[in-house]
């Protein structure tokens, strides 16, 4: 398939981050658009990743004004893929819409997420209400949304995206991360808390979306679902990651043991926590030393890096036994959206990718 | 060593007038704690950078008295520069002051081509003045170490040698001058190379031939590089990575032993005998951390102005590696990386 003739000039947000640095680097290599890549900061290994293509990179804080105002100025379309803590997701989506209104522009795309519905159970498309759980992230993104929709009706061409989870080269949690656990002997099939539904979608598809969503008329003024072909469980997620890695077999973990082990990494953890926050950085530096550790340091990197693979009760919980699925039953119908990379092609090309860059070494 | 005949001309006393020209994140990390274990050139420091605010900030914080927003304003008064610029200004900034007779200690890489770098050394040649680098590996007991046993060929013929260097890239960097479309000049090869491939160099005592580079630009710099070498018998590998974490160790096969340790581990030296005996053999040193090394290397710098002290690396040690770098950009390939390939975006029509 072809680039557009009439070329947009695409402002990414958040172009250091997994899915802006995506869509920067698809819409490049593809000559789709003129890319400005918009970051927060220079020093961050996301923009390593972006100077390696001839494309413009700028600074664009979202919570500064300025900086968006510069950003935006020029550009077609804006997809805004930042992510940051409440504040930002709210005030920095707000700065963006209200510098979008003055210029002008063909569209506003607002990368949300599947989060914004809760917890719900089934099949969830867009008519489902949202769902705030106290998840700063999850909430936040509501508020955006709710912000995009009211631009939308002060004439801001805004369509939303919800992507459930976007997995796939340079992703850090689903890939780099999980195959760390897996490598580590601490995920396995959870038996009674695996079979909840993982919707996976592979980072292409993503964009694909992103690219419809910029493009189509009848996408203004709409939430799509972002999902794959594919809608595996958990378990079936982590036997193919670790298939994928060649590694031996997973064993079976008993809800008992699974929870229990999950309550003492949590308690382990908090216990950390409180410690850490009565320790002076002086007295810290100290006890656990700089690039040359002491004893206590070593046991205590040690310690950390044990217990940062380790699972959480809050997945147990409420993420592997979640049985939602987010249907993009609507982006197909109406933006003529198709997924093209089912589980197993994903994670081939994922796992590539953590080989290359020494993952699995 | 030649004695520069102006040395001390700008100086009251002992101690040398210094300047750093420019103050940011390694200036600051760096040098400026070291200076501050040296009262004596501290209270005669000249801080240049470009952005005033940014020198008031550091010379409030620091106690430096004297600053200056262009180096030109400084050439005359000054025994020694430090050049803490981004490296594409290191060859012309250098060559001002040692045009003028100012002895000058250059953050790496000292030039970003071979050619650059001889014009600077002959030019401080000419001028009776030293030109030295800031290598800091080279100070690392570690590798001092590994320099002794190889000429002694302590474990017979290097057989194999492997460096890898990653991580996310985190360095503070104000400018952003190595990924701003506006100043960026080669990526982690001339970032991080210049460690590594010196230490190689340095370690065997030749430039090894390159075999194989490779890299991931895509028009711009690169932020992954892995490079091939050979030296007679011995394959050497490096890698290095602005996007995630690697082993960072080195390690040594000779005949023998096989060294491995991880390349900031400048207190020890792990060993492994043929015979399966694991020796780790600890090495004398007060640094606790990597900054710490900057007093060693202001000190010298400090020495070399004011008594005539050698540097610790003289800039015509490090041109194996300058070449090497080049060889590397010239014979570049890009990795095969399938997740860049086939893409495409669908076709429809644009939003009006």
């Amino acid at each position: 398939m072809s680039a557009q003739h009439d070329k947009q000039t695409v402002l990414v947000t958040g172009a250091a981050g997994f899915v802006g640095a995506r869509v920067v680097e698809i819409l490049h290599l593809t000559g789709a658009a003129e890319v400005r890549a918009g970051i927060r900061q220079w020093s961050s290994a996301g923009v390593a990743r972006l100077a390696r293509f001839p494309v413009d990179i700028l600074i664009c804080d979202v919570m500064n004004k300025t900086q968006v105002e510069k950003a935006v100025d020029g550009v077609t379309t804006i997809v805004h893929c930042v992510l940051g803590d409440g504040k930002v997701n709210v005030e920095g989506t707000h700065n963006l819409l209200e510098a979008a209104k003055k210029h002008g522009l063909r569209r506003f795309v607002h990368i949300s997420t599947a989060e914004v519905y809760g917890e719900p159970s089934g099949e969830i498309a867009e008519t489902t209400s949202y769902g705030y759980t106290g998840s700063e992230y999850a909430d936040s993104k509501i508020e955006a949304e709710r912000l995009c929709f009211e631009y939308h009706t002060h004439g801001v061409p805004v369509t939303i995206l919800r992507p459930s989870i976007v997995y796939g080269p340079f992703d850090k949690m689903w890939i780099a991360y999980f195959a760390r656990r897996l490598q580590s002997g601490r995920l396995g099939i959870f038996k009674g808390y695996g079979e909840g539904f993982c919707n996976l979608i592979y980072i292409d598809d993503l964009v694909q979306g992103i690219w419809l969503a910029s493009n189509h008329d009848a996408a203004v003024g709409e939430a799509f679902n972002m999902n794959g072909p594919e809608i595996i469980t958990w378990n079936e997620y982590f036997r193919r990651l670790n298939a994928a890695l060649n590694l031996p077999d997973l064993p079976e973990i008993s809800p008992s043991r699974a929870r229990f082990k999950a309550m003492s990494r949590d308690v382990i953890g908090s216990t950390l926590k409180v410690i850490q926050s009565h320790i002076s950085e002086r007295m810290k530096k100290r006890l656990i030393g700089g690039i040359r550790r002491t004893t206590m340091g070593r046991v205590a990197d040690s310690a950390r890096s044990s217990m940062n693979l380790a699972v959480e009760l809050r997945e147990l919980d409420h993420v592997y036994r979640r049985k939602a699925i987010y249907t993009a039953a609507k982006a197909q119908r109406i933006l003529g959206y198709r997924p093209k990379f089912d589980v197993n092609a994903s994670l081939q090309l994922s796992v590539a990718w953590l080989a290359h860059h020494g993952f699995l070494a | 060593m030649n004695k520069n005949n102006r040395a001390h001309s700008k100086s009251d006393g002992d101690t040398p007038r210094i300047a750093i020209i420019g103050c940011g994140a390694f200036t600051e990390l760096f040098y400026l704690p070291a200076f501050a274990k040296r009262l004596d050139a501290l209270r005669k420091l000249i801080l240049v950078d470009s952005s005033a605010e940014r020198l008031q900030k550091l010379a409030a914080e620091n106690q430096v008295s004297t600053f200056r927003t262009n180096y030109h304003d400084v050439l005359d008064e000054v025994d020694g520069a430090i050049i803490a610029v981004p490296h594409q200004f290191h060859h012309s900034i250098s060559m001002d002051f040692l045009r003028k007779g100012v002895h000058v200690l250059c953050e790496k890489p000292l030039a970003e081509s071979p050619d650059e770098a001889r014009e600077m050394i002959a030019q401080a040649e000419k001028s009776g003045v030293t030109l030295s680098v800031n290598h800091t590996q080279r100070l690392f007991p570690a590798n001092i170490k590994i320099k002794e046993l190889l000429i002694q060929r302590k474990f017979g013929q290097p057989l194999q040698m492997s460096y890898a260097w990653g991580d996310a890239f985190a360095w503070p960097t104000a400018s952003g001058f190595y990924f701003n479309p506006k100043t960026r000049k080669g990526g982690i090869l001339l970032d991080r190379g210049p460690h590594a491939l010196d230490l190689i160099c340095w370690w065997l005592g030749c430039k090894p031939d390159l075999v194989l580079s490779e890299n991931d630009s895509f028009g711009g710099v690169e932020a992954v590089a892995h490079v091939r070498l050979q030296s007679g018998d011995c394959m050497i590998e490096v890698k290095l990575s602005w996007l995630n974490e690697l082993s960072n160790n080195y390690s040594i096969r000779c005949e023998l032993a096989e060294i491995n340790n991880n390349f900031l581990g400048w207190w020890q030296l792990p060993i492994r005998h043929k015979s399966g005996k694991v020796e780790i053999v600890p090495l004398h040193s007060s640094e606790r951390d990597y900054n710490d090394f900057g007093l060693k290397i202001v000190s010298n710098f400090i020495d070399v102005i004011r008594k005539d002290d050698a540097p610790l690396i003289p800039a015509s040690e490090v041109i194996p590696s300058i070449e090497l770098i080049q060889e590397c950009y010239l014979k570049a390939q890009r990795f095969n990386l399938p997740w860049y390939q086939n893409l495409e975006v669908p076709n429809v029509s644009p939003a009006r």
